[in-house]
């Protein structure tokens, strides 16, 4: 029975050579130009995933504004310092300028009323 | 061990030197409690630094700026206490003694002592010369209602302080730069 059907299936199986037209298409087909393949679409820049690319770009661009702002921080600390120095220095020299003044008004007074006792005299 | 005896003796002596030598800076006390009292009060502390920083921010073509950038030249510091009180005698005499006993040290020498019965205002201006030119000016200021004290420290160019007139009030005080400063009266 086995080899009844094995036999059956060897006759169905078996190698055919192919007829002349198919052949002929075949080369026909070989020959042709190839159209050029369709290349694989780049995601993003560099090949990078669009989300790595986004993340990459918003990290950079975060560590630029931090440092801007930082510097932008810094140059407002160190102007408030400076013009803080200058009103001291102002202040200062106001206040020696006053108590100078009170020491030449003394002086004055005592050369005037030097003066008045010597034409007195 | 004989011929290191001379150089150990100049290093161990030079510090000595050093801290013996007077300074044009004064220690001012910190008046925690008259700063409480007082209705009024001004504290200037100016380094190095801070007078370099200030100096940057004065104007060079402001007249008034560029005076006072011509008087910072070669300070190395200035040094403000004022107190104003709402009632006479709120400060003791001692607070000012403390300061005033500074300067009774060598190198200090007494340019202005005035005393007006009038207003009741007594000032003293002293200054600290070294090679004809003035290194330290302290000033002790006491009226009745108000005690102030300034120390300017660092190379005082009384002629540039002079320019100062009429912009910040500065008089015309009759120091004579060129004379050698009077000899220090002690207390």
């Amino acid at each position: 029975m086995s080899n009844e059907i094995e036999s059956r299936m060897r006759a169905a199986l078996r190698p055919v050579a192919p007829s002349d037209e198919f052949s002929q298409r075949l080369l026909t087909q070989v020959a042709l130009p190839r159209a050029p393949q369709p290349k694989p679409r780049r995601s993003g820049v560099g090949g990078l995933h669009p989300l790595a690319w986004w993340l990459t770009a918003s990290l950079a661009a975060s560590v630029i504004l931090a440092v801007g702002v930082h510097q932008h921080l810094q140059q407002q600390r160190l102007q408030q310092s400076g013009l803080e120095a200058r009103r001291e220095v102002v202040e200062a020299l106001r206040l020696t300028s006053q108590k100078l003044n009170l020491a030449y008004e003394a002086v004055k007074s005592q050369s005037r009323s030097l003066t008045d006792e010597q034409s007195g005299a | 061990m004989r011929k290191y005896t001379l150089p150990l003796f100049f290093a161990l002596l030079a510090p000595a030197l050093a801290c013996g030598a007077p300074s044009p800076k004064l220690v001012i006390p910190s008046f925690s409690g008259l700063a409480q009292k007082a209705t009024e009060s001004v504290t200037i502390t100016l380094d190095p630094a801070l007078l370099g920083m200030a100096a940057r921010f004065l104007d060079s073509n402001d007249p008034q700026d560029a005076a006072t950038k011509e008087v910072l030249k070669g300070l190395q510091g200035i040094y403000v206490r004022s107190y104003t009180f709402d009632k006479d005698s709120a400060y003791q005499q001692a607070d000012i003694d403390a300061v005033r006993s500074q300067l009774a040290a060598p190198g200090w020498n007494r340019l202005v002592e005035t005393r007006s019965r009038k207003t009741r205002a007594d000032v003293d201006i002293y200054i600290m010369v070294d090679n004809n030119q003035a290194i330290g000016l302290a000033l002790i200021a006491s009226e009745p209602r108000q005690f102030t004290i300034v120390n300017i420290v660092g190379a005082i160019d009384l002629d540039k302080l002079h320019k100062l007139e009429g912009q910040f009030g500065v008089p015309k005080l009759d120091i004579d730069t060129a004379k050698p400063a009077p000899a220090p009266r002690k207390q």
